[in-house]
């Protein structure tokens, strides 16, 4: 859900990552609390297009961002159908998918060392109550980059699983998850240690 | 001895929990290419980790290139390069250009620098087409290129590598093994069960049950090691 920089020189991508940060969530802040009706969930469905045309990253960075939240889709929309009308249950889904698809948009077009500099900043009031910005940045940092190996985890406890013939089960997916997670911090840290980075 | 690439350890010993990983550890090298090699559990990857303050000394004294790991952390760390053995491990950023860019955070140089030095990295070891690409989509031996481009960006005097083939099939081993032996001309300190790697090197070092039980040449330790396991 989190896509990875695409290189460009739109105005999207040479926009300051704290305002372009700012911008992103005041625009999801007002499609989360306005977009109620129709209209306005086509007026924002318009709105975040033309953000991805702006961008140079067109339909099919567009769709395959849609498609990336399939599964999101279904599980709100699906259960809502049965207790709301369809325009309502169709534009809370779509609100939700609005703001992932923007998030995309954001991080498509920022690179990650320029968020975790504009994060560094925007943490250095913090300093004063005793916390270090570059800990929060590279909190943030890390925080993205470890998505698809928590993804990827969870895939290999799967077919372990499936491989042993143990059928799907709340505990035993966890706990092994659980496992390789925290194996993975450690390694991490030292990883981000032996580079000479403060964490 | 060259002083600008001694590494020394003096009666050094670290025990974790109940357990001696290393036992009076005392050697003088200042070789290029130094190997390190013993059974598994044997103290080797405790000794590595030593040489740029992953690990500490229990007792004894540990200096690298001058440095005390333990009183002069971030700056060995800045000197000493650290590649592992699992490259999935090693990358903390998302795409392979950000990554290597990340060993250069917090150094004072401008982002045309930090650019520039990026670019060549990726140029030189063969990543120029996965640049803006998500570094873990990489193949096992690009990801371990990665890993090595990610700690000569910061130009390091020495690179400990902690079996860095070992998850590698021969052909990436070739060619990573080839960058780490020949290409680079810093000091490196590799820890390997690859022989045919150790006897490549200047010097090699044999552990056993955390205590160093041979130093000298690659050919005569390897035979010795051999010996003992026939």
């Amino acid at each position: 859900m989190i896509s990875v920089y695409r290189s460009g020189t739109s105005i999207l991508h040479r926009l300051p990552p704290g305002l372009k940060l700012i911008g992103f969530i005041g625009t999801s802040l007002v499609i989360a609390v306005t977009t109620t009706h129709l209209l306005e969930v086509v007026a924002a469905a318009t709105f975040v297009m033309t953000g991805y045309a702006a961008a140079g990253l067109g339909a099919r960075a567009l769709t395959s961002q849609i498609l990336a939240v399939k599964w999101v889709i279904v599980f709100m929309l699906v259960p809502q159908l049965l207790f709301l009308s369809a325009l309502d249950a169709v534009s809370n889904t779509a609100r939700v998918v609005l703001i992932l698809v923007l998030a995309a948009l954001f991080t498509m077009t920022t690179r990650i060392p320029d968020l975790l500099d504009a994060a560094e900043r925007a943490a250095s009031p913090l300093r004063r109550v005793g916390i270090r910005p570059e800990s929060v940045a590279l909190l943030l940092g890390l925080s993205i980059t470890s998505i698809p190996v928590i993804a990827g985890f969870a895939a290999t406890v799967r077919d372990a699983q499936r491989a042993r013939g143990i059928s799907a089960h709340r505990v035993t997916f966890a706990v092994p998850l659980l496992i390789m997670s925290l194996k993975h911090a450690d390694d991490l840290a030292d990883a981000v240690n032996a580079r000479g980075i403060e964490s | 001895m060259n002083p600008d690439r001694l590494i020394s350890f003096r009666g050094v010993s670290v025990d974790f929990d109940s357990r001696t990983a290393l036992e009076d550890v005392s050697v003088l090298l200042d070789q290029r290419r130094i190997a390190v090699i013993g059974s598994n559990g044997s103290g080797k990857s405790t000794f590595a980790r030593l040489l740029n303050g992953l690990a500490s000394a229990s007792d004894g004294e540990v200096r690298v290139h001058g440095i005390d790991p333990l009183r002069q952390g971030r700056l060995l760390r800045r000197r000493v390069g650290f590649i592992f053995s699992n490259p999935d491990s090693q990358i903390v950023m998302p795409t392979v250009a950000e990554d290597i860019a990340f060993s250069l955070r917090g150094r004072g140089l401008s982002r045309t620098e930090i650019d520039e030095r990026v670019s060549r990295m990726i140029d030189t070891y063969g990543l120029a087409d996965h640049a803006d690409g998500p570094a873990h989509s990489l193949s096992g031996g690009q990801k371990q290129l990665l890993a090595l481009s990610s700690v000569l960006v910061s130009e390091p005097e020495l690179i400990v590598a902690d079996e860095p083939t070992a998850l590698l099939d021969a052909a990436n081993t070739r060619r990573i093994s080839n960058h780490l032996l020949d290409d680079m001309h810093q000091q490196l300190v590799l820890v390997t069960h690859d022989l045919g790697l150790a006897r490549r090197c200047d010097v090699a070092l044999r552990f056993d049950h955390g205590r160093l039980v041979a130093c000298g040449d690659p050919d005569t330790v390897i035979a010795d090691y051999e010996r003992s396991h026939a």
